[in-house]
């Protein structure tokens, strides 16, 4: 085998006393695609960041093509071709896709950003990724999450990379862009791009790529070529132990009495009147395409949105709420979308955000009890398993899935009797989202009901007692139990019709 | 490691603040004592003297504080000030403190209203309506003069002295307890935090953002209004822009005490230290007989290179 584009011997790294980094041995070739695999927390960021020149090593050296290396930031890195697509979208909201796009070179002219080479240059590389439906001139906070991961995805490749790094770069695309994505990937890799690729689908993974290494608790565990080990063999390297099964077992169907009933509910353009029934205790999936109205129908029943028109009862009780608030009051929590702008307020302690929907629990007269918040918190971290050093530690210091459990917790501290979880799972690692399956399942067992959207198939033929899928706004189809497969769901998203 | 270093993130401005009160007080001794040989500053009836002018600041700066940690902020606090004063006294008797109060309620309310259910900027809100008051003030004393002489009672808390300590002071210390009380033992004040770190988040958690954000103005205006009767006590009457001298000085003392500017993070401790800090910075100034240009450029330069010393917010690390 050739020379390593990129070697790292010996490298640590720790923040604040935690050893993120230790140790670590790595190599990556040119024309290879490297999938860097690990629980949330296992060092696979922290390793990235070092390459691309965001952290410096505290021990260890890296070597570019043989040559040490040593980067000053971010941008020296950018000149060496190491590209990055973190996990956070790096993409500024109120700046139009072609801004952002030749956002640290823009073409000049005359000392002037020239506004038509950008659009141009634009329309180019979204055109390489195929989004040729994005105007170059539309603001990236008017696309959803899946274009705007696009327009990050094109973004990196305008900068022309040599080690190309996508960090769950894919976590939040449709199955079209998936598929574009990989193509790409193997294009790149006929010329010799190297690629690093951190994704929680292991499917994904396998798919693309050629090498995979394996990391724990901040070491590197094994690299391999694919097909060297079974899934369940590199599970069991990622956590350190055996998984059983992969989701908990679900119950025989039964007739439930309904909790929430939704009838034409209407907004705007996203949602054309859908009707469906919730029924006590259930796990009810939402399928389809990304951007069919999934989320919106879940900020709807939250009261989030002005001038949705349906007709609504939950538990019995008519009318649909008006705001959070009296959503909450009427027994309904929403886990939203994005959990570090929505779910959650970072910079605050885990207790704060964990009492913040629950103050009317742990409050008299406006004045807060502290014990019954020490006694609440000291449950919620339990029940959901949060690993967390002191609650009183920013929430941002959490990995991924523990912030995720966090929001979780703070919904659960209220008692609610219908909880919505809005895609509950994405960039989270695999422990965790078996502890969430796990954690959803009881609650239903508890006699609380599920509302749940997923990206992902897989988790819907898991975890759902029954799966509504949504095209265009409309529930065109509904499968339940067996019913519930891989093909069915597929066939309904496209809403091709041979499949009712 | 320094001792700063163990100190969490939140205490570090407070330290600093601290330790530059010393260095006022160390400098304006060290000048005082090469000039006339004597320790004036480092006396009990100089610093009270501080502490009773500090007051009127410090109840401004107690009700914005809360408008800062929702990341707002209220320019009205000079012509609130004022209007509540003049309005009060011009109502007199035992009618005036309450009077007073009630001004600083109905321009929180408004500000609050347009901020929150408008969702007009409140940097441009607060700014309009601090001038509209300024307009209805100056028709208020274009026809006739209206009374405007301090009742008996806003003399008594502004300038009578308790157990050898200002009554100014007390009234301070009460606001104080309660804005401390408030902002770390309710429910209000909790959502205050979490409005200022994250107003959708708060409001996806079934938070009533909007009763909130109302609620800190409606504070801000009665703690300006507030420090306007007691101004007038103190001063014996109402008068135009006597609240001119407040804004500045207000918001500097939050942010000295470690409130970030864009709300979420800050301790009331810190607020009491920052007016403290504020409040003897200017007398010192005064003291050395500085010339008043060159005070300003000091006074503006300091709360800048202070700013600088404790850093420049949150990086993106992470």
């Amino acid at each position: 085998m050739a020379a390593p584009i990129i070697a790292l011997t010996g490298v640590s790294k720790s923040f604040a006393g935690i050893r993120a980094l230790e140790g670590v041995d790595f190599a990556a070739f040119a024309g290879s695609t490297h999938a860097i695999l690990g629980e949330n927390g296992a060092g696979k960021s922290t390793l990235i960041k070092i390459i691309a020149g965001v952290l410096q090593p505290e021990t260890g050296e890296m070597r570019l093509n043989g040559a040490p290396g040593r980067f000053a930031g971010p941008n020296a890195a950018a000149d060496a071709g190491i590209i990055c697509m973190f996990q956070e979208l790096s993409l500024i909201p109120d700046l139009t896709v072609a801004q952002n796009i030749s956002l640290s070179r823009p073409p000049r002219r005359f000392g002037l950003i020239d506004r038509r080479a950008q659009i141009l240059r634009a329309e180019e590389v979204l055109a390489r990724v195929r989004c040729e439906d994005v105007d170059p001139r539309t603001l990236v906070r008017d696309l959803s999450l899946s274009r705007r991961q696009m327009v990050e995805i094109a973004k990196a490749l305008g900068r022309d990379p040599r080690v190309l790094i996508l960090d769950e770069a894919t976590s939040a695309l449709t199955a079209r862009d998936v598929q574009t994505v990989y193509d790409l990937l193997s294009r790149l890799k006929a010329d010799g791009v190297s690629s690093l690729f951190i994704s929680h689908r292991m499917h994904e993974v396998e798919e693309l790529c050629d090498r995979l290494s394996v990391f724990r608790n901040g070491r590197h565990i094994e690299t391999f070529a694919k097909g060297a080990r079974s899934d369940a063999e590199i599970v069991r390297l990622m956590i350190g132990r055996d998984v059983t099964a992969k989701y908990p077992p679900k119950p025989a169907p039964v007739a439930r009495p309904a909790v929430l009933q939704v009838g034409g509910l209407s907004w705007e353009t996203a949602l054309n009147g859908v009707s469906l029934t919730l029924g006590r205790g259930e796990i009810l999936g939402i399928g389809g395409l990304d951007g069919q109205g999934q989320k919106e129908l879940l900020l709807a029943l939250f009261g989030v949105l002005r001038g949705v028109r349906a007709t609504v009862a939950v538990n019995g009780k008519p009318g649909l709420p008006a705001a959070p608030v009296l959503a909450k009051a009427r027994s309904l929590a929403l886990v939203p979308e994005d959990r570090k702008t929505e779910g959650l307020m970072l910079s605050l302690s885990i207790a704060e955000n964990m009492v913040a929907a629950a103050f009317d629990k742990v409050a008299r007269g406006g004045i807060i009890d502290r014990t019954r918040v020490a006694a609440l918190i000291d449950k919620g971290v339990e029940v959901l398993q949060i690993k967390a050093g002191s609650v009183d530690d920013a929430v941002s210091t959490l990995s991924g899935g523990n912030q995720q459990k966090v929001v979780l917790a703070k919904w659960l501290m209220t008692d609610p009797q219908i909880i919505m979880l809005n895609d509950p799972t994405r960039g989270i690692d695999i422990g965790t989202k078996q502890e969430i399956f796990r954690i959803m399942r009881q609650l239903a067992e508890e006699g609380r009901s599920i509302l749940f959207y997923s990206s992902d198939y897989a988790e819907l033929i898991g975890c759902a007692d029954r799966v509504i899928v949504l095209y265009d706004g409309r529930v065109v189809r509904e499968l339940t139990g067996m019913a519930i497969t891989e093909e069915a769901l597929v066939a309904a998203s496209l809403n091709t019709g041979d499949a009712a | 490691m320094s001792r700063l270093g163990t100190l969490s993130a939140a205490d570090r401005p407070l330290v600093i603040a601290f330790g530059f009160i010393l260095v006022i007080l160390a400098v304006g001794t060290v000048y005082t004592l090469s000039t006339t040989g004597t320790m004036p500053l480092l006396t009990p009836k100089y610093l009270l003297l501080q502490l009773q002018t500090g007051s009127f600041l410090g109840i401004c700066a107690a009700g914005l504080m809360a408008v800062i940690l929702i990341g707002h902020i209220d320019l009205s606090i000079p012509w609130t000030l004022t209007a509540a004063a003049m309005i009060g006294t011009a109502v007199g008797g035992p009618g005036a403190v309450p009077a007073a109060l009630a001004v600083g309620l109905c321009v929180g309310l408004i500000n609050g209203l347009g901020v929150a259910v408008l969702r007009i900027p409140s940097m441009i809100f607060t700014l309009g309506l601090d001038t509209v008051l300024r307009g209805l003030m100056v028709a208020q004393t274009g026809g006739y003069a209206p009374q405007d002489a301090a009742t008996p009672l806003m003399l008594t808390l502004a300038k009578s002295s308790i157990l050898g300590f200002p009554a100014a002071l007390f009234v301070w210390a009460a606001v104080s307890v309660a804005v401390a009380f408030l902002l770390s033992r309710t429910t209000f004040g909790r959502a205050l935090y979490a409005i200022g770190t994250r107003e959708r988040a708060a409001y996806l958690s079934g938070m009533r953002t909007t009763r909130v954000i109302i609620g800190a103005f409606v504070l801000s205006g009665l703690c300006a209004a507030l420090a306007g009767a007691l101004l007038a006590g103190y001063s014996a009457k109402a008068y135009q822009g006597m609240g001119n001298a407040f804004l500045l000085p207000a918001i500097a003392a939050v942010v000295l005490g470690g409130t970030n500017v864009l709300g979420g993070r800050g301790r009331y401790a810190g607020t009491l230290i920052g007016v403290v800090l504020i409040v003897l910075l200017n007398s010192v100034l005064s003291i050395m007989q500085m010339p008043e240009a060159l005070r300003q450029i000091i006074y503006g330069s300091v709360i800048i290179g202070m700013l600088l010393i404790y850093g420049r917010g949150d990086r993106v690390t992470s």
